[in-house]
């Protein structure tokens, strides 16, 4: 499974790398921001999404609202991760078709939970 | 300060520990502190606003946040780089959001800023409030079993 891991920070990127790392998911691609994701896109096949919410250039859910209104995009299983555990930041992930949500704190299982809840709710 | 202001902060703390470093972090004695300095060599400070207004400020001593970055990232350095400043304002994030989450189950709806991290000891933090500041040491075991301790200062009103 190839996964693409969307964070402004670098060292948090790293972060959730280790974790996947720890739930053998070793196939990862990065990017910076959401419109850079985009562009990683254009040239990457991913399995699975795993996007930080508040990034500049382009927010989680701005990716998050491109990815779910284009034909090809959509069918990727999109997670949202953020520190912002408040209900009406869920609430907006989940009206904009968001496949699963993880907040931080995590640990390695209940990222793989999300990750397998994401999946099925994408049918894949 | 009212203790209800106080648990948030103790319980974010220990979760976020538990489930980002599998540490279980054992608090000391909390402290007034009268002077409104960091604790430790690295500090990462995010202002609270909303029902109530506050800062917080995360610190560590150095072999402290070096041995937080190698749990967190899984990679190991010796002094204190940009990569580890970074792990420690995420870290500030986190527990912030972690606390938020506590506040709202008590009804209390905060929103945070960006965090900043400031390196050095004794370095002069505006935590907004006027009131005293309390400090929750959080002690937790490095690789060769030596102590360290996370500070958890914040002033809250």
């Amino acid at each position: 499974m190839k996964v693409l891991v969307v964070d402004d920070f670098a060292t948090m990127r790293k972060i959730v790398k280790n974790v996947l790392k720890q739930i053998n998911i070793e196939n990862i691609v990065e990017a910076e921001n959401g419109k850079h994701a985009l562009s990683v896109l254009k040239s990457e096949k991913v399995d699975l999404i795993i996007s930080d919410w508040m990034m500049p250039e382009m927010t989680g859910i701005e990716f998050l609202k491109v990815c779910k209104e284009d034909d090809e995009k959509k069918k990727i299983p999109f997670i949202m991760v953020t520190a912002e555990g408040q209900k009406d930041s869920v609430m907006e992930a989940i009206k904009s078709g968001v496949d699963n949500y993880i907040v931080k704190p995590f640990t390695p299982d209940k990222l793989k939970e999300a990750i397998d809840r994401a999946r099925a709710r994408a049918g894949k | 300060m009212d203790v209800k202001y106080i648990n948030p902060f103790i319980n974010a703390a220990q979760t976020v520990f538990k489930t980002m470093l599998s540490i279980d972090a054992k608090m000391g004695k909390p402290i007034l502190k009268n002077e409104r300095t960091t604790s430790g060599d690295i500090s990462g400070i995010m202002g609270l606003a909303g029902d109530r207004k506050g800062t917080i400020c995360i610190s560590f001593h150095d072999k402290g946040a070096l041995f937080v970055f190698k749990t967190l990232v899984g990679e190991e350095y010796d002094k204190v780089n940009p990569e580890v400043v970074d792990s420690i304002g995420e870290l500030t994030n986190i527990i912030s959001g972690q606390a938020r989450k506590e506040f709202e189950k008590a009804g209390l709806n905060l929103k945070a800023a960006i965090p900043m991290v400031v390196v050095g000891k004794d370095v002069e933090v505006n935590f907004i409030t006027k009131i005293p500041i309390i400090s929750l040491p959080f002690y937790f075991s490095v690789n060769n079993g030596a102590q360290e301790v996370m500070y958890l200062d914040f002033s809250f009103e």
